[in-house]
């Protein structure tokens, strides 16, 4: 196990290097300075925030600050200033995004979890019944609905027609609940589909036969033998699904005006705030690498078959 | 005349498919004794395994369906015994291995928890009584070191050990009856031999009786008191073993003797299959459903489903016309309306 | 010439224990062999297709979808960029009747005062007319709305979904909206099949440690959330001296698009293709082929390719939607497909622009959101069902 982590941690350094070395690239390859634009600085000021965000430097010297910043400058000084929002460093940003981000992607995470293998599982036993159908229809339109027309007639529909939810802002309970549901719909969708399918595998089974023929109740079978097996699918999942959930909520924080990192990320990328725009991917690089890490291990967890190597 | 422990008499069992209504079990009857072996014989698609499947009620029922038939346990008819019922005697009372020891064990729970759970469940013990017991079943079905391989898993058992913790399994609770379909066909024949001589042991032990089913004349030969050979969901000729061997009624069972390939025999000769294909249960037309492959059919054979009538055994002389007989076990059934004995006698002399 | 039956003995022996001859005992064998049909794989998935009504009612309904994407020039739509504040902005859908244009269209003409040509007249008006329909109509599209313009003259149908913020009529925008959605579907996921077939097929074929090389490659793209980078590329590439460059290179904002998007997609495919290949290479009937002395071009057409195409295909059906749904995601952002070009993704967005709390114009949002949910819908369907047909184990179920 500890050999594994340590393989990790290996390639989650290769991974953060590959991707910090193709941001800066990218971003050095624009001609001109990030200020060129309409307006035309006067040459003082321009100087100084050339020497503010380390511009003057020949590019591999900037490489390597880069690098060397990100390392070993404490939280809240490894990216530097942001562009737009000047007097903040990418890190406070972040940091301030961070929480709201977060919430918003667990909640969504949760429910998708629970409202997709409790159907999942519940199609599955009463197989091709109207239940059956109808969760499964229901899944589908989540999956082929994308997540913004969701949202948008989420908005539409809940804010302003029958007015239940709030339309915007942060703090409340109300204000993460219809945001994590539309967030969470499709993945919802996905995992109750992905459920049913390794649940009936599961239960075509010679061993849940055997379990049948020692006696054993429906539910103890379908709870103690066959819900471990049709989980692996969904947990293979996982992996794919966070990083649908992270770019999701670049939608679905911009939709309800929510002040997380996604939204953040779109106005950066908007604006050319390069500095915070790549100090978000490589953050989001982390985040996702430390997921698929995650289900690796639970992957091996589940199934004993498998060893974690 | 007491009671045989197992009754089954005019079983039907059909699946709604696609292609049609497939008759797998076409009116099966047979009787079980207490600590005796039946063995079921028959090539793929006989029905062998969908009847005792009926038995422990473990037909998938949308497809599945029991047209017909009793199934009576200790009197009491199971096929119209609600859920819970039928729960307390699966694994409890009558117990099942299967044949693929691979896959018929879950793979995701340890060795202990799969066996404590039967007797957990069925004899009242603690978590402590169970995994005592299941440790001491081990030992019984000789898996070396078992109280540390009780917390393996399936995957960390060779085939021939698991089929062991399968036979552990089944006879946790000491079931009446234990059925076991095909439990050695999966495995090495050397891994079948032991697997053999374990059950034998156990049946002396505990007195249990046990359904074998099997395509393996061999195996039968071995073990079983008694044969009951099925052809198209139909049961075609009941003997002791000793008579099926010594003297087959049904041109089938005929074919199946003369297929198996025996060590005193010569080299150079051509194998002796069986001509033809095994029919298909979704149209099973009139006459005799094994006349198409028949080197005795007649006409006849085509327009009229052969019963099956009973022959007294006492006199080996014997007409196929039907003759009650008193004693059920030692009546000799077949469903053949030529006199096999006879033909061959005349074959041989020609 | 000497007689076969010289040399050769026929088979006439009896056959032990079926009472026949050897003659008529294998012309019988070869007869029940005969009598068992075999079918393609194929053709057994097209049967297998056709009972599954929704994947049928799918495939007709894109089909239908994509000849009208195809055809929309031709119909008689109202132009989708045609702008009109004053009078019709932000109406709700209506049947009250509209033409195509107002005459004023043709008063702000430079040109036309100067022709007295009447034939050149007829002919700047029709170019008029064509580019109010469109911007920069390719040469099918040219035709296709000068056809249009024989056949209906200029009456268009009504505004039954309404008009947006500039007036601008919202059928017909969905329609022509939809021919970019498609395409970009449809060629990203060629790009994203191309790159990923290929990669996977060599890499699976080389074995060894090229394929490990190559498949740790995926592995770390995999890891990275790799859509994040492509949008900090695509901001890149929309920096307008950047754009202009690739401009001169003949490479325009959209086939960009297309690029970046497949680039993200072809990973998956990548790796079935790699797996499936690797585990046909050992299959015992390659070996078989190999041992009644196919050559190898005989094995990886007759015998690989096709056996991989059945994966490919199942891939396909699940890449196009995500390919659509990006980049309508894309569009939404405002990263994407940029005006006067029209996207679905882009109507949503200027629908949820427009909303305010008294009044929400809803239309503005449900008919290209209807739209858009339809096509995966239909996708998602139609992809069920050819993952059902083609998978061997699903047969007779």
């Amino acid at each position: 196990m500890f050999a594994f982590l340590l393989r990790r941690l290996g390639w989650a350094v290769l991974t953060i290097w590959i991707v910090y070395s193709v941001t800066f690239f990218l971003m050095r390859s624009v001609p001109g300075g990030p200020f060129d634009g309409e307006r035309q600085l006067p040459e003082e000021v321009e100087r100084n925030l050339l020497e503010k965000y380390n511009l003057n430097d020949p590019v591999h010297i900037q490489y390597f600050n880069g690098i060397r910043d990100i390392v070993v400058n404490p939280i809240g000084e490894k990216f530097g200033p942001s562009i737009r929002l000047a007097d903040y460093n990418v890190d406070e940003v972040i940091a301030q995004g961070f929480p709201v981000s977060a919430s918003l992607g667990i909640f969504a995470m949760v429910f998708a979890l629970l409202l997709g293998m409790t159907s999942g599982v519940i199609s599955a036993i009463k197989r091709n019944s109207a239940l059956d159908v109808g969760f499964m229809a229901v899944a589908t339109l989540g999956i082929s609905v994308p997540s913004f027309v969701l949202a948008s007639v989420a908005v539409i529909v809940f804010v302003f027609w029958i007015p239940i939810f709030p339309a915007a802002g942060w703090g409340q309970l109300s204000q993460i609940l219809l945001p994590a549901l539309c967030l969470g719909a499709p993945f919802a969708g996905y995992i109750a589909r992905l459920t049913r399918t390794g649940m009936l595998e599961v239960l075509g089974q010679d061993y849940i036969r055997t379990a049948y023929a020692k006696g054993l109740a429906t539910r103890r079978v379908v709870v103690r033998h066959a819900l471990r097996g049709a989980i692996l699918p969904v947990v293979s999942y996982l992996g794919p699904a966070v990083a649908g959930i992270l770019t999701g909520s670049l939608i679905v924080e911009r939709i309800f005006y929510l002040p997380g990192m996604g939204s953040h990320f779109i106005e950066a990328a908007l604006q050319r705030d390069y500095p915070l725009a790549m100090g978000m991917v490589l953050v989001y690089t982390c985040l996702l690498y430390v997921m698929n890490t995650l289900v690796d291990i639970s992957y091996g967890v589940i199934d004993p078959r498998v060893k974690v190597e | 005349m007491s009671q045989p422990l197992l009754q089954v008499e005019n079983l039907g069992v059909c699946f709604h498919t696609d292609n049609g209504t497939v008759n797998a079990v076409n009116g099966v009857s047979f009787q079980l004794e207490a600590g005796e072996t039946l063995g079921i014989v028959g090539e793929s698609g006989s029905g062998k395994s969908v009847t005792n499947l009926a038995i422990m009620g473990l037909i998938p029922s949308p497809p599945g369906e029991i047209t017909s038939g009793e199934v009576r346990f200790r009197g009491e008819d199971l096929l119209t015994m609600n859920n819970r019922q039928i729960r307390e005697i699966r694994g409890n009372k009558i117990a099942m291995i299967f044949q693929d020891p691979m896959t018929a064990l879950n793979p995701f729970l340890t060795v202990e928890e799969q066996l404590t759970e039967v007797t957990q469940l069925h004899l009242g013990h603690s978590r402590g009584e169970a995994r005592t017991h299941a440790i001491d079943m081990l030992e019984k079905v000789g898996i070396p070191a078992a109280s540390r391989r009780i917390d393996e898993y399936p995957h960390q058992f060779s085939g021939g050990m698991r089929q062991r913790v399968m036979i552990a399994m089944a006879l946790s609770c000491k079931p009446d009856i234990l059925i076991a379909d095909e439990p050695t066909t999966a495995l090495d024949v050397t891994i079948q031999a032991q697997i053999l001589e374990l059950m034998s042991e156990l049946q002396q032990q505990e007195g249990t009786a046990i359904i074998f089913i099997t395509h393996d004349l061999g195996v039968v030969a071995n073990t079983c008191h008694r044969v009951m050979v099925m052809y198209a969901g139909k049961p075609v000729e009941k003997a002791t073993t000793r008579e099926i061997f010594a003297n087959p009624h049904h041109p089938y069972t005929l074919g199946l003797l003369n297929s198996a390939l025996r060590w005193d025999e010569s080299h150079g000769g051509m194998l002796r299959a069986i001509p033809g294909q095994p029919p298909d249960l979704t149209r099973l037309g009139n006459g005799c459903a094994f006349a198409p492959r028949c080197e005795f059919c007649i006409d006849e054979c085509k327009s009229v489903v052969p019963s099956l009538v009973s022959l007294d055994t006492d006199s080996p002389e014997s007409d196929s016309s039907d003759t009650e007989n008193s004693d059920a076990s030692a009546s000799r059934e077949h469903a053949c309306i030529r006199d096999l004995p006879s033909l061959r006698k005349s074959e041989v002399d020609a | 010439m000497s007689d076969v039956s010289d040399n050769v003995e026929l088979p006439n022996q009896p056959v032990p224990g079926t009472g026949k001859r050897d003659l008529e005992y294998y012309a019988q064998i070869l007869e029940e062999a005969r009598s068992i049909k075999g079918t393609s794989l194929w053709q057994d998935a097209w049967k297998q297709l056709k009972r599954n009504r929704a994947a049928m009612v799918s495939l007709v309904f894109l089909v239908l979808l994509a000849v009208l994407a195809f055809f929309t020039p031709l119909l008689p739509l109202q132009s989708p960029i045609y702008q009109d504040i004053e009078q019709r902005q932000l109406s709700a859908p209506s049947l009250s009747a509209v033409r195509l244009y107002p005459e004023s269209i043709f008063e702000n003409d430079e040109q036309l005062p100067e022709l007295s040509d009447a034939s050149k007249i007829a002919s700047r008006k029709q170019e008029i007319l064509v580019s109010t329909l469109w911007n920069n109509p390719g040469t099918i599209s040219q035709w296709l709305i000068k056809m249009r313009l024989s056949i209906f003259g200029t009456w268009s149908l009504p505004s039954l979904c309404g008009t947006d913020n500039l007036g601008r009529d919202v059928l017909s925008r969905v329609f022509w909206g939809a021919r970019v959605s498609i395409i970009v579907g449809i060629v990203a996921t060629f790009v994203s099949l191309l790159i990923g077939v290929s990669y996977g097929a060599i890499s699976g074929f080389m074995g060894g440690k090229v394929d490990n090389i190559m498949m740790r490659i995926v592995d770390v793209i995999y890891s990275v959330p790799f859509i994040f980078v492509v949008i900090f590329m695509i901001t890149i590439v929309k920096e307008d001296q950047i754009a202009e460059v690739l401009e001169k290179w003949g490479i325009d904002q959209i086939k960009v698009f297309f690029i970046m998007i497949g680039m993200i997609y072809w990973l998956t495919m990548a790796r079935v293709v790699r797996g499936q290949v690797i585990s046909l290479k050992n299959e015992q009937f390659v070996e078989a082929a190999r041992a009644i002395g196919a050559s190898p071009t005989r094995i990886i057409f007759k015998h690989l390719i096709p056996n991989v195409m059945g994966i490919v295909i199942v891939y396909l059906t699940l890449t196009i939607p995500a390919v659509m749904r990006f980049e309508a995601f894309l569009s939404f952002l405002g990263l994407g497909v940029e005006a006067p070009d029209v996207s679905w993704g882009l109507l949503v967005n200027e629908g949820i622009q427009v909303i305010t709390p008294i009044k929400t114009y809803g239309w503005l949002v449900l008919y290209p959101g209807l739209t858009l949910a339809l096509t995966l819908f239909a996708l998602s369907f139609l992809g069920d069902g050819l993952r059902d047909a083609l998978d061997p184990k699903m047969k007779n179920k």
